[in-house]
């Protein structure tokens, strides 16, 4: 844990907002008090007006079955073809893996890893850093919690990057579709694919990363 | 006080801090988790309308022009931006169509609009619900515009399909490109919360004249 900041501050002496009763706007970033308003009431910003939130709302709870939908989705994402191109009216059905292997096979390895990493690596680290959060949440486990908001920053950042193998397959299917001599067809293991995209960044933006620190206030207690 | 707050909370750890001076081109970072906080940039007015009408120009070609054509045993076939959704669902693949054309298509088109709309409302100086409701949206859809995972999407279809047959580039990749030169540009240089700031400023006027 650093101790100190360019500022001269010690870092353990920032206090959360909450402690203070003050919230921020989500959209218009208004620091708002809200020290005068009972707390089982709903408050709203005064500058634009949308309900503010301490934390987000269920953020657990909906980010945990976001995330368990999700791994359901990969499977048929992964085990059922996305692509089927159909060369001279011969072709087999491709799945994402197979996909991946077929381009070893020709030699193109630098587009290989790149497929790889987009459509498999960034789905299940999403997944799988998101469940560590989720528990290390849960579990009250004393970890670096600024590395855990890197980590949280990154699943967030890169989540857009897993629609590069959708984009891929709607531009060849647009380009080859030449009648008898070639065409590419889009497969149900894209559909699924999509929704494992969806549900992921659904996932990430239901997660709020200020329970990570919100373990620290509840140490010092 | 809906303007010049003295204090700062950090969106990802919920740090209170003490509001800094800032120059134009700074940039303010949380000292507890390193979250971006505050960017400090000169005239985000001008510039972000210049560049969101830039690329709402070049969004219809973009669009309707060619990426790339594919010329095999003398048959040749376009790829464009909208051909690519409607022909998956024509394919029956909708849910896919959907999320592409919202990805590709709809949400920069819409932050193009959004952008510009806020920049005029600015500059006229017209403070009112259309402008913060226009902020709000424009703040929510941000992330699902996806030009540039888009444009390596080209690039990776353009390269497996090198061996297959004749491929040429076309003007719409070239006007694409200038989109999401644009649209980058604007992630960097376009930020809100001055404008927040300045909607706060005139709500506190507003109210001081009515009382």
């Amino acid at each position: 844990m650093p101790s100190g900041n360019k500022w001269g501050r010690p870092v353990n002496a920032i206090v959360s907002a909450r402690s203070k009763n003050l919230v921020l706007c989500s959209d218009c970033h208004l620091v708002v008090s809200v020290a005068a308003v009972a707390p089982d009431q709903p408050h709203y910003c005064p500058r634009c007006g949308s309900r503010l939130y301490a934390r987000r709302p269920n953020s657990i709870t909906r980010t945990w079955a976001l995330v368990v939908t999700a791994w359901i989705c990969m499977l048929p994402a992964n085990l059922y073809p996305v692509m089927t191109v159909i060369y001279l009216g011969e072709g087999e059905p491709d799945t994402i893996i197979s996909g991946v292997v077929k381009l070893t096979q020709e030699g193109m390895i630098p587009i290989a890893i790149l497929v790889f990493v987009a459509s498999i690596v960034v789905p299940m680290l999403k997944l799988i850093g998101l469940m560590f959060l989720l528990l290390m949440v849960q579990r009250r486990w004393q970890l670096n919690k600024r590395q855990c908001t890197v980590l949280y920053r990154v699943i967030e950042v890169i989540g857009a990057w897993s629609m590069l193998d959708l984009f891929m397959i709607s531009i060849l299917v647009t380009l080859v579709d030449l009648g008898a001599v070639a065409t590419i067809e889009a497969g149900t293991g894209a559909t699924a694919f999509a929704t494992v995209v969806v549900l992921t960044m659904f996932a990430a933006m239901s997660f709020d990363p200020r329970l990570i620190w919100d373990l620290q206030e509840h140490n010092d207690d | 006080m809906l303007s010049h707050q003295s204090q700062l909370i950090c969106h990802e750890c919920d740090a209170l801090l003490r509001m800094p001076a800032v120059r134009p081109g700074q940039k303010v970072l949380c000292p507890r988790c390193g979250a971006a906080l505050y960017k400090c940039r000169r005239d985000p007015v001008n510039r972000g309308l210049a560049l969101s009408l830039t690329a709402l120009i070049l969004y219809v070609p973009a669009n309707f022009m060619p990426i790339m054509t594919l010329d095999m045993l003398g048959l040749q076939n376009a790829d464009t931006l909208y051909k690519g959704t409607m022909q998956l669902y024509q394919q029956g693949y909708w849910w896919m169509a959907l999320l592409v054309f919202i990805c590709s298509m709809l949400a920069p088109l819409l932050e193009f609009i959004l952008i510009s709309g806020i920049c005029l409302l600015v500059k006229w100086q017209r403070y009112n619900e259309w402008l913060v409701a226009m902020l709000k949206i424009q703040g929510h859809i941000n992330r699902w515009g996806m030009l540039e995972v888009f444009m390596l999407g080209i690039l990776v279809a353009y390269i497996k399909m090198l061996d297959m047959g004749d491929i040429q580039l076309g003007i719409g990749l070239l006007c694409f490109t200038g989109m999401l030169l644009a649209t980058t540009l604007n992630a960097v240089l376009f930020d809100t919360h001055a404008i927040w700031e300045q909607v706060g400023q005139a709500r506190e006027r507003h109210r001081i004249r009515a009382l």
